[in-house]
């Protein structure tokens, strides 16, 4: 009998207390385990891979460059398609590298031939220039960026005031022509990864200017950690003071 | 000695190599207000702490018993917001955006199972550390002993990210090498832990924390208003930041919208930023999930977190503590994505490359064109949150070797003049192989503490759980789940050493992904604690003394 007095286990309570106790913990960490891991599986069942627009258009544009059948627009959405991704911080530098290249390349499949030396001096110009400067705000580079802008960016249909503009003057490596078949096979691959992502209505629905799966993550699950925390302190009080349970100072 | 002394520093100098002075470097040479900022801060808490001082052992260990519930929470927030947290989310954030998402949930999450299945008890249990509660509950000097030893190797891992964190940001305001920061920033870390091991702990951690989070807070007010985003509540402000990164933002029409740099305040769409497990950060649902796992058990088995929990009076107040500990600790965790998102738009040009993530917090300030002192009281805040993290661990972790190990199971005559001399050369030996470990720059310095807490997760966790809510868990149980769980922890760190290394082990790409380092707890919990139960099932049953106190003292 003794035996069986002094035996504890969370499912078999022997007090009133206990079995309240339990109930309470059950039911909080029921609550917790939904909130965090449920709302997580939701996400996952609910998701699909969409393409970013950038990536539609890109893909009619390569297979019309890659079966030879490539318009001059072709290019010109091939390589803002690129740029788009070049802007991307999680761009690894080697795959940087590679679309640099395929955005000289498309360039300069457009470029008219008589001028593409004098564009390439420039850049050339740009690159030595950017070894040489201690600040992004020197005189001559900005100058240099300008010139490369205002000569590229309407080639590719660019307005010459913004981010793609911006970013094809950095882009641009000192030989635009040379392609390597290496680089190219590897630019669709690059352009999916970076231009798909898992969504669903959780992630399209805007909350307090929040993506809401992520107010819900970042925000929200903390305030309910708080609120469980609370509940369970509340209750736990509660439960001492109706069963007269005091707790002893040490 | 003193020409050994002289030597050593003549040695070192040629390592004082200032940072490269590239165009986009946001490092830059020595930063004297920085510098003054820092001195006085770190100053100020040894003041603090001797205005503060503790009268003897038992003031020291109970020095919460006489503050409030507000007090204690904020010491709780203290202790544990870390380098990892006031670096290494915005990092992990930046890096792969909702994946980092995991840690600030895991870290946060854990709070809730330590209060509703430890705290209270763990009080009633009535033991100071770790070990001791261990050693009595499963009446065994061995597994005393072991998990002693345990609490020294978790101190260790996870003070090597706190030294990588104080090494970045001495790199920072010195401008200079980060192996040498390391090592600076490492002896400043240990000078300061000998120096404040006895004085006011508590009351500092609560300065602590108003200075933390008080730096933390102040330059988000200025990035939020700057950009023009709704700035009198940032952490709420930043979702439109953060959509604004998903759908683009253009070059704006409005002067003053460019960072230190002279870029414009304007990204390429990037919804792999907010897109959950984006396939281009390499990242996956099952590691988003076996993250914010591990990390919450690891919560719940971390000795120096629960250890908070014997300086309080009463069960009661250890209760409320939690939940104002995890209040303080939110209003840090509510912000770290702030800097993530503000910074993932600043650095968004490549002009600027991809920047070093584990200082993304100072950076984003940097390239957001606070002003140079809040920057520096940001890189303050950020040495001090790993200071007051890693002097508890390395208080913890001596007192674990002297107090555990060496007066409990080695030499119990042991004279505490011994006991001291003893803990300060634990003290010395964790710092050099912290340091050691820690200019190595293995990872990210969330990702190190992940280790900690997934160590933690498979070994402590177990063994509270069970011993506290299962009478039946005895001896040759708590044995078998220790091995269980150290068999796994040994397992992923031999992958991840190898991963380092370069070597090709058996099944490499299987385990590395699913014990992984930062996360293997996931797995490794759940069956330290099958093994537990059913050696337990199978053996002598829990002596009568134990089952007795757990019932009276425990439950009661």
């Amino acid at each position: 009998m003794e035996k069986e007095e002094y035996r504890i286990s969370f499912f078999k309570p022997t007090t009133l207390q206990a079995r309240k106790n339990r109930n309470l913990i059950l039911k909080l960490f029921i609550a917790w385990a939904v909130a965090i891991f449920g709302f997580q599986v939701l996400l996952r069942i609910l998701e699909e891979p969409v393409p970013e627009d950038a990536l539609i258009e890109f893909t009619g544009a390569w297979e019309n460059i890659e079966s030879g059948n490539a318009t001059d627009s072709d290019y010109k959405t091939a390589a803002k398609s690129m740029l788009q991704v070049m802007g991307k911080i999680t761009l690894e530098p080697e795959e940087f590298a590679v679309l640099k290249n395929g955005v000289g390349w498309s360039l300069s499949e457009l470029y008219p031939d008589s001028d593409l030396h004098d564009l390439q001096k420039d850049v050339r110009h740009l690159n030595s220039l950017k070894e040489q400067i201690t600040s992004l705000q020197d005189e001559r580079y900005l100058e240099a960026k300008e010139l490369i802008i205002s000569k590229a960016a309407p080639v590719l249909d660019i307005g010459e005031n913004t981010l793609l503009a911006h970013i094809l003057a950095i882009g641009l490596d000192d030989d635009l022509q040379d392609i390597s078949e290496e680089s190219k096979s590897k630019i669709p691959g690059i352009m999916s990864l970076y231009l798909t992502h898992n969504r669903s209505v959780l992630t399209d629905t805007v909350f307090l200017g929040f993506p809401f799966h992520y107010f819900y993550s970042a925000v929200f699950l903390l305030v309910f950690f708080i609120g469980l925390c609370w509940i369970y302190c509340y209750k736990t009080d509660k439960l001492h003071t109706e069963l007269n349970f005091l707790e002893q100072i040490d | 000695m003193k020409k050994i002394i002289t030597l050593t520093l003549l040695s070192l100098i040629p390592l004082v190599t200032y940072a490269s002075q590239d165009v986009t470097d946001l490092e830059g040479s020595f930063k004297v207000g920085p510098a003054i900022i820092l001195i006085f801060i770190l100053t100020l808490f040894l003041l603090v702490g001797i205005l503060f001082r503790a009268k003897d052992t038992t003031d020291y260990y109970a020095a919460g018993r006489g503050i409030s519930r507000v007090g204690s929470g904020m010491a709780i927030a203290s202790n544990w917001m870390s380098a990892a947290s006031f670096l290494g989310m915005a990092a992990l954030m930046y890096g792969t955006g909702y994946h980092g998402l995991a840690y600030v949930v895991g870290w946060t999450g854990g709070y809730v199972l330590l209060l509703i299945l430890m705290a209270g008890q763990i009080r009633r249990y009535g033991k100071f550390t770790a070990a001791d509660f261990i050693g009595d509950r499963y009446y065994s000097q061995t597994l005393r002993a072991i998990a002693a030893g345990i609490t020294i190797i978790i101190s260790i891992a996870y003070a090597v990210g706190q030294f990588g964190g104080i090494g970045l940001m001495f790199k920072w305001v010195m401008g200079i090498d980060y192996i040498l920061a390391v090592i600076i920033g490492g002896s400043v870390v240990l000078a300061y832990t000998f120096i404040s091991g006895m004085l006011g702990v508590t009351k500092n951690m609560q300065i602590q924390y108003v200075i933390i989070i008080t730096s933390f807070m102040v330059p988000l007010f200025i990035l939020t208003a700057k950009f023009d985003y709704f700035w009198l509540i940032p952490q709420i402000g930043y979702g439109a930041a953060v959509q604004d990164i998903v759908e683009g933002v253009k070059i704006a029409d409005k002067a003053g919208m460019l960072n230190s740099l002279g870029h414009h305040f304007a990204i390429v769409p990037s919804p792999e930023y907010a897109m959950p497990w984006d396939p281009s950060t390499g990242q996956t649902f099952f590691q988003w999930i076996a993250i914010a796992f591990s990390l919450m058990i690891g919560t719940a088995g971390l000795p120096h977190v629960i250890q908070r929990f014997y300086v309080v009076p009463k069960a009661r107040d250890a209760r409320w503590s939690v939940v104002w500990g995890l209040f303080f600790i939110c209003l840090l965790y509510w912000s770290a994505p702030v800097y993530s998102a503000f910074g993932t738009i600043l650095s968004s040009n490549p002009e600027v490359g991809k920047l070093a993530a584990d200082a993304i917090v100072v950076y984003t300030a940097q390239l957001g064109d606070v002003n140079p002192l809040i920057v520096g009281l940001l890189a303050a805040g950020g040495v001090s949150a790993a200071f007051s993290t890693t002097s508890g661990l390395l208080v913890a972790g001596s007192s674990a070797f002297a107090h555990d190990l060496y007066v409990k199971v080695i030499n119990p005559q042991a004279k505490p003049k011994t006991q001291m001399t003893i803990a300060r050369l634990g003290t010395l030996l964790m710092a050099i192989i912290i340091t050691a470990i820690a200019v190595l720059d293995l990872a990210l310095i969330a990702q190190l503490v992940a280790i900690a807490f997934s160590m933690a997760g498979c070994t402590i966790f177990p063994l509270f759980l069970l011993g506290i809510w299962w009478s039946g868990s005895n001896r040759a149980g708590a044995k078998a789940g220790l091995i269980v769980g150290s068999i796994v922890t040994l397992i992923s760190l031999t992958y991840l050493i190898g991963d380092i290394a370069g070597w090709v082990l058996p099944f490499n790409g299987f385990i590395t992904y699913y014990l992984g380092a930062w996360y293997f707890a996931w797995i490794g919990a759940p069956l330290a604690i099958i093994a537990n139960i059913i050696v337990s099932l199978s053996t002598e049953e829990t002596p009568i003394e134990i089952r007795k106190f757990l019932i009276e003292k425990v439950h009661s």
